[in-house]
């Protein structure tokens, strides 16, 4: 796979706070990639970065295999986490010079705009001044904005925080169906269902430093599945069990962590001793969990 | 194919130009302005012919001929009464019907003059009805000193013809050494031209400058320069602004110059003395000037204001700098009676090379005594470089921008911060 970022050892620092340190990343072609990371880890410095936006104080940033040059930036669409549109313009005229800012021609950024405000359900908000539209709709817009161009690299800071359950759904889907066609999709959020939902690749930062980084499934992995839940009738003596660290009991459901290497089989039988089981699930940890345990271990270091 | 960089800045001037001709600003201003300027020009001519003297009034004497001969003066003078009456000598009725007739505004006021034994001048007294504006007086002391002149005259024998000729006013024309040659000038009209273009520069930079100042502080406050700046460079933005609010302000002062010439044919300007652009004393080398001078002028003051606006945090700040921003035109105006008396001193030279300066004081100077072409050309060329560096330095203060939040930047934090960006 054509990788089309690359951070090497990237160091970054405002004033006396260190924003980046020494953190190395490369997004490949084809995959969704999740910047994650508390508030102030230094997501937004990253992304800065790789654009161009600012330079890195130390380390290499390179888009699409070479150093960052202009001509690059049209292949990438950016959107930032906090959202602008001229107020007074109306929503196609804004489209289509944005979209001539990234080379396209004015009849052709037309056509995409009219296309994707259709395919996004606001083909009647076009005409409109910015102003007069509601959050979401705004967010729909600066989203179609950052897609116009068709750009290899897509990159969204927090691209569904304000949005209702409906739009947040239909502007992950496109993200997905863009990701088949091929691009790549960086997001930065600390959404974190979202991001096990959507991303193959994640990086966590803390503190301007990476702390967990790799494929989903291959992060996932390295955590045990150390979490039950029973969903039972009769006697719940079993969580008692040696092998429990500790245990949430509701009227006939238990959700358990276990001790580190715990025997889970070995509750089950002790569990089917007394009561009647319907449901014994080993749960892999949520990406939350494991965020919290990551951040909040070291935070409390 | 246009290069990336041009192309962007080429679109961004577009949208900004626009935007602002669609905007309700322009719409006012286009119109208000000239409507401003018309109704100064109005009330100007009226006030003008409110200028006039005494309409009726009498002159008392116990000398009859002066009082004829002072009659005599005032209707040729340059702005006669409607009617004078002459009670030489006057009887005390005389008198008091005057005085009544005064006070029932019938005429203006009388004038009367008391012969004095031994003296050659009689005393000379106006009794009216009000305090005197300045034209009565002048031409009653005119009036009253030609003919004591005639009297005198008359007196040694002098022939009436011959009077005429000694008793003309003398007018006195006025040349100028221009362009190396001696043309004919008039010491007002020559510097209207300069005077023109103070007031356009002023009014552009406040209009316009506070206007760039203000869109640029609403792209940072959208946050929209977050996604301008990750498609295109701040020095194309930054000159895109300026080309387009320059392309803006051209349109206007296009529709004013038209405005102008119209009015310089009109039947209104002929009433005052105009009659087409070249009797308000401005050339075509001073036009050509005068647009060198008013777009750099234009574009150094559109660049600090954008640098000004990229360094404030929010709207209400932009009020607090437009002092600043024309703070370098008020010091052009104020210095102006200096360099007009003195073009060539050493002061006028080195102030008309200072950028800041430069659109009012070289100008004011090309209009009153031609300066060496070195002088001129190194003034333009100073100018253009300092307008790039304007644009650059705003554009590397913009870009600082991004990093900002809420707060204004003191100068040293943004001297860091352009080190980091």
């Amino acid at each position: 796979m054509e990788i089309l970022v690359e951070l090497d050892k990237v160091s970054k620092s405002y004033e006396e706070k260190a924003a980046v340190r020494d953190l190395s990343l490369k997004i490949e072609a084809g995959s969704m990639f999740g910047l994650l990371g508390p508030n102030g880890a230094g997501k937004t410095s990253t992304i800065r970065m790789m654009i161009g936006i600012t330079r890195p104080d130390a380390g290499k940033v390179s888009l699409f295999g070479k150093p960052f040059g202009d001509g690059a930036l049209r292949r990438v669409g950016y959107l930032p986490e906090e959202r602008g549109l001229y107020k007074r313009m109306k929503v196609i005229d804004q489209l289509v010079f944005l979209a001539e800012l990234r080379g396209l021609g004015a009849l052709e950024a037309k056509r995409r705009a009219t296309q994707w405000c259709e395919r996004l359900q606001m083909a009647d908000a076009m005409d409109k001044k910015t102003e007069e539209l509601s959050k979401g709709m705004q967010q729909k817009i600066q989203f179609i904005s950052t897609l116009l161009h068709d750009p290899e690299l897509i990159i969204m800071d927090e691209p569904f925080s304000g949005l209702d359950p409906v739009n947040a759904v239909l502007l992950q889907d496109t993200l997905l169906e863009l990701k088949k066609q091929g691009n790549a999709v960086l997001f930065s959020t600390h959404r974190m269902d979202q991001v096990e939902k959507l991303c193959d690749q994640i990086c966590l930062i803390d503190r301007g430093a990476a702390v967990l980084a790799g494929g989903m499934r291959e992060v996932k992995s390295r955590y045990e599945r150390n979490r039950v839940i029973i969903q039972f009738e009769g006697d719940d003596g079993f969580l008692q069990h040696a092998a429990i660290a500790e245990s949430k009991s509701y009227a006939g459901h238990a959700e358990i962590k276990l001790k580190p290497h715990a025997d889970a089989q070995d509750l089950l039988r002790t569990a089917a001793a007394t009561a009647t089981i319907t449901r014994f699930e080993l749960v892999e940890p949520s990406l939350e969990e494991i965020f919290i345990e990551t951040v909040g271990g070291r935070s409390d270091a | 194919m246009l290069s990336g960089m041009l192309r962007n800045t080429l679109l961004i001037a577009k949208r900004e130009y626009i935007e602002r001709i669609k905007s309700r600003v322009f719409r006012i201003t286009t119109l208000l302005v000239p409507l401003g300027m018309g109704g100064l020009a109005v009330l100007g001519s009226f006030s003008g012919r409110k200028m006039e003297g005494v309409q009726y009034l009498a002159i008392v004497s116990s000398n009859h001929e002066l009082a004829e001969e002072v009659k005599a003066a005032l209707m040729e003078g340059e702005m006669p009464p409607k009617g004078v009456e002459v009670y030489a000598p006057a009887s005390e009725a005389d008198l008091a019907q005057l005085k009544s007739e005064v006070a029932e505004h019938q005429i203006g006021g009388y004038l009367t003059l008391e012969t004095v034994a031994g003296e050659a001048r009689p005393k000379v007294t106006w009794v009216s009805g009000s305090s005197i504006n300045f034209v009565s007086k002048a031409q009653m002391e005119a009036a009253v000193s030609s003919a004591l002149i005639r009297e005198q005259l008359a007196a040694k024998g002098v022939p009436d013809s011959q009077m005429n000729q000694l008793m003309q006013d003398t007018k006195l024309k006025t040349m100028q050494v221009k362009n190396g040659g001696v043309v004919s000038s008039d010491s007002e009209k020559s510097f209207l031209g300069a005077y023109i273009l103070i007031i356009v520069l002023y009014a552009s930079v406040l209009i316009y400058g506070i206007n760039i100042a203000r869109s640029v502080v609403e792209e940072k406050t959208s946050r929209i320069f977050e996604v301008l700046l990750s498609t295109t460079s701040a020095d194309s933005l930054m000159l895109g602004k300026l080309l387009g609010v320059g392309a803006t302000g051209l349109t206007q002062m296009g529709i004013w110059a038209a405005l102008l010439v119209f009015y310089a044919g009109s039947a209104l300007a002929a009433g005052q003395g105009i009659h087409g652009l070249a009797s308000l004393g401005i050339t075509k080398a001073e036009l050509g000037y005068f647009g060198i001078f008013f777009l750099l002028g234009f574009f150094l003051y559109s660049g600090l204001a954008a640098a000004l606006g990229s360094s404030v945090s929010g709207e209400t700040e932009v009020q607090q700098f437009s002092f600043i921003l024309i703070s370098p035109l008020v010091v052009s105006v104020v210095l102006l009676p200096f360099v007009l008396g003195n073009p060539n001193s050493t002061t006028a030279v080195v102030l008309s090379l200072l950028p800041p300066f430069t659109p009012i004081i070289m100008y004011m100077r090309i209009c009153s005594q031609m300066p060496p072409l070195w002088q001129i050309a190194l003034s333009i060329a100073l100018l253009a470089g300092s307008v790039w560096g304007m644009v650059w330095l705003a554009a590397r203060i913009y870009r600082v921008g991004v990093l900002m939040y809420g707060k204004r930047a003191t100068l040293p934090e943004m001297l860091r911060w352009l080190r980091y960006s």
